[in-house]
């Protein structure tokens, strides 16, 4: 790349949280804006440049026609293009419509049913091929920076997703699973956040997808012993990542 | 941090009222931080006490096992810049306060792992700082199975200062020079000979707690002939592949190193961060070849190594049974039922 690599951030169906993770990125965003050109990010500012660009970061879940051609104008003006969250990873929260008719989920939220045209979610890697994920529900604003670092290096990011449990344990949280019989998904769920969820106190809900080889069959039939009903169990892999063949797995399993 | 064999020198026994062992930390502090057992919402964790009174003797077993006191989970070894290198070294001189005689074991062997071939210089400067105050153990946990790998639930060595809970005092023995150098900041009464036969006698009510399952030399048979065995493959349908197990055990040793460069790209710091044999990637090479792509061969990787390999590498299992594997097992996984299955119980 010659001169500072120019970005663009697109969004497709989204709640606009990962996009706001960027401007959440003081105290380096000064760095960050001084080592990218920021050329086109709607959200971020008013005068935004055309194609074609270095890398793009595009949000959101792919729900509709439109997106799909936006999503592959996006491919074919960016060099790199990264899936940034969980939406555009795996299809995310939206995806927890898949699992029923369309046009029942539709008349659940709208009455002009003749105007919408909307497809099941899936990440965008069921369009376009995809360079990187950024994963979470938002994203994690250190590996947004990492991944940054590494575009500008030229160089694959060497990430590694075990279950979020080694960094709960690295932490050394009190284990919710063990201690308190909650449903966490942490065994399954690819670790990056830094066990933020369990850090707090909250079970993990599995915002960031399968941890690399998850055996979540073993953990729906753990969640299985704690009370929880089969349709509870499929509800708890669905709730992010269902698309995923890891998760869908799990939400199969009792 | 010089250990002795108590046998061969001169035993000191002193006592202390259990209302006053927190002062021994507090007059420990002075001098050194003090890492001793303190309450985490339902569980324990060692950590640096505040003061005497965060003391907590009556923990079963904590969270993270003492090693975190001298390899850190996750730990700078130097930073970098402009082809310049500045080593990062944090050792100061600790006192782990209240370690169980497992956990003990566990220090002796990991000294070893980590001076065998190639001395870790991390290691090896903290370790040398540290000084280790034993805590026999008059109760026994659930998952405890040190009578069966002689490794508890009373000591021998391994310890500077080593005490006993005999009902409304601490009997305080030393176990080294350096265990002289840590009473002569503190001032504690003689124990009469009684005091020291009531150990024995409490000792031995707590060694009749452990139910003798199996020997080791027929654990280390049977894993011997099992490599094969199916019920392998019926394990690895539950294992979670978390690497919890490894996390928490006192002897895990693995270790992953990465470079993290600032974004100007010329500043950075190389950083190292617990490894598990459990995880998928962590026997990725490069080129992308992986040598146990399956969860069954990671799960037999981590028993073969805690009961078997390790006493080839070292000489005694890997194991020391504190039981934290057992504790902190989503799927309930236990070494010594694994065992059983292999030999067909
Ligand atoms: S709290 Fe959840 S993430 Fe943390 S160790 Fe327990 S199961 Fe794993
Ligand atoms: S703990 Fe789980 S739900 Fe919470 S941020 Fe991490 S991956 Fe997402
Ligand atoms: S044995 Fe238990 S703690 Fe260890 S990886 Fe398997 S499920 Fe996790
Ligand atoms: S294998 Fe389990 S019982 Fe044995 S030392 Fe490790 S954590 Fe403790
Ligand atoms: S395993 Fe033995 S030495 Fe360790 S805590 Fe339990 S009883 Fe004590």
């Amino acid at each position: 790349m010659s001169g500072k690599p120019k970005i663009a951030v697109y969004k497709l169906s989204s709640c606009a949280g990962c996009q706001l993770e960027f401007l959440n990125l003081e105290p380096v965003l000064l760095d960050v804006v001084g080592a990218l050109d920021i050329s086109y990010f709607v959200m971020a500012k008013r005068d935004n440049a055309p194609g074609p660009y270095d890398i793009g970061f595009v949000e959101g879940a792919v729900t509709c026609g439109e997106e799909i051609a936006k999503l592959k104008a996006a491919r074919r003006d960016c060099k790199t293009l990264v899936a940034l969250g969980s939406c555009a990873c795996f299809g995310g929260l939206p995806s927890i419509k898949n699992w029923e008719p369309q046009r029942e989920v539709e008349a659940r939220v709208y009455s002009e049913l003749w105007a919408i045209h909307s497809t099941k979610a899936y990440g965008i890697d069921q369009y376009v091929p995809v360079d990187a994920y950024l994963r979470g529900c938002p994203i994690d604003k250190g590996e947004l920076v990492e991944l940054i670092k590494n575009c500008l290096l030229g160089a694959a990011p060497a990430w590694r997703f075990p279950a979020v449990c080694t960094e709960c344990k690295i932490k050394e949280n009190v284990c919710l699973l063990i201690y308190e019989n909650k449903p966490c998904m942490g065994p399954v769920t690819a670790a990056g956040c830094g066990a933020l969820c369990p850090t707090y106190g909250k079970p993990c809900e599995g915002c960031r997808g399968p941890a690399h080889d998850a055996n979540a069959p073993s953990l729906a039939r753990i969640f299985g012993d704690l009370g929880l009903n089969a349709a509870d169990v499929t509800r708890y892999f669905r709730k992010y990542a269902g698309t995923t063949p890891a998760f869908q797995e799990g939400a199969e399993a009792l | 941090m010089a250990v002795a064999k108590v046998s061969e020198r001169w035993a000191a026994m002193s006592l202390v009222p259990k209302e006053e062992v927190g002062l021994l930390v507090d007059g420990l502090a002075r001098h050194y931080q003090v890492i001793g057992p303190k309450q985490k919402g339902k569980a324990f964790v060692l950590e640096k006490l505040a003061s005497g009174q965060e003391l907590r003797l009556d923990y079963q077993t904590s969270i993270l096992p003492p090693r975190k006191a001298l390899i850190r989970p996750r730990e700078t070894m130097f930073s970098f810049h402009d082809n310049q290198v500045e080593t990062v070294q944090d050792a100061g001189p600790q006192v782990l306060f209240g370690l169980h005689p497992c956990d003990v074991h566990a220090l002796t062997l990991l000294d070893q792992v980590f001076s065998l071939e190639y001395e870790d210089p991390y290691y090896a400067a903290r370790r040398q700082q540290t000084y280790v105050v034993a805590l026999n153990c008059t109760t026994v946990g659930e998952n405890c199975f040190c009578y069966l790998m002689g490794t508890g639930p009373t000591l021998r060595d391994g310890y500077d200062l080593l005490l006993t809970d005999l009902g409304n005092e601490y009997l305080v023995e030393v176990g080294s020079d350096a265990g002289e150098e840590l009473l002569r900041h503190l001032s504690l009464r003689p124990a009469p000979r009684v005091r020291v036969v009531e150990k024995e006698k409490r000792l031995d009510q707590v060694r009749r707690q452990f139910r003798q399952q199996m020997e080791v030399t027929e654990m280390r048979e049977v894993l011997a002939g099992s490599y094969n065995h199916p019920a392998w493959r019926e394990l690895a349908k539950d294992c979670l592949g978390c690497g919890n197990c490894t996390m928490v055990c006192p002897t895990c040793f693995c270790f992953q190193v990465k470079d993290q460069l600032e974004l100007d790209l010329n500043h950075g710091q190389r950083v190292r961060e617990w490894d598990s044999c459990l995880l998928w990637d962590y026997s990725l090479v490069a080129l992308g070849h992986n040598f146990r792509p399956q969860l069954e061969t990671r799960l037999k990787q981590r028993l073969y190594h805690k009961l078997y390999y390790y006493e080839d590498q070292i000489g005694t299992p890997g194991c020391v049974g504190c039981g934290r594997c057992v504790t902190n097992c989503p799927a309930g996984i236990h070494p010594l039922e694994v065992v059983a299955r292999l030999k067909g119980e």
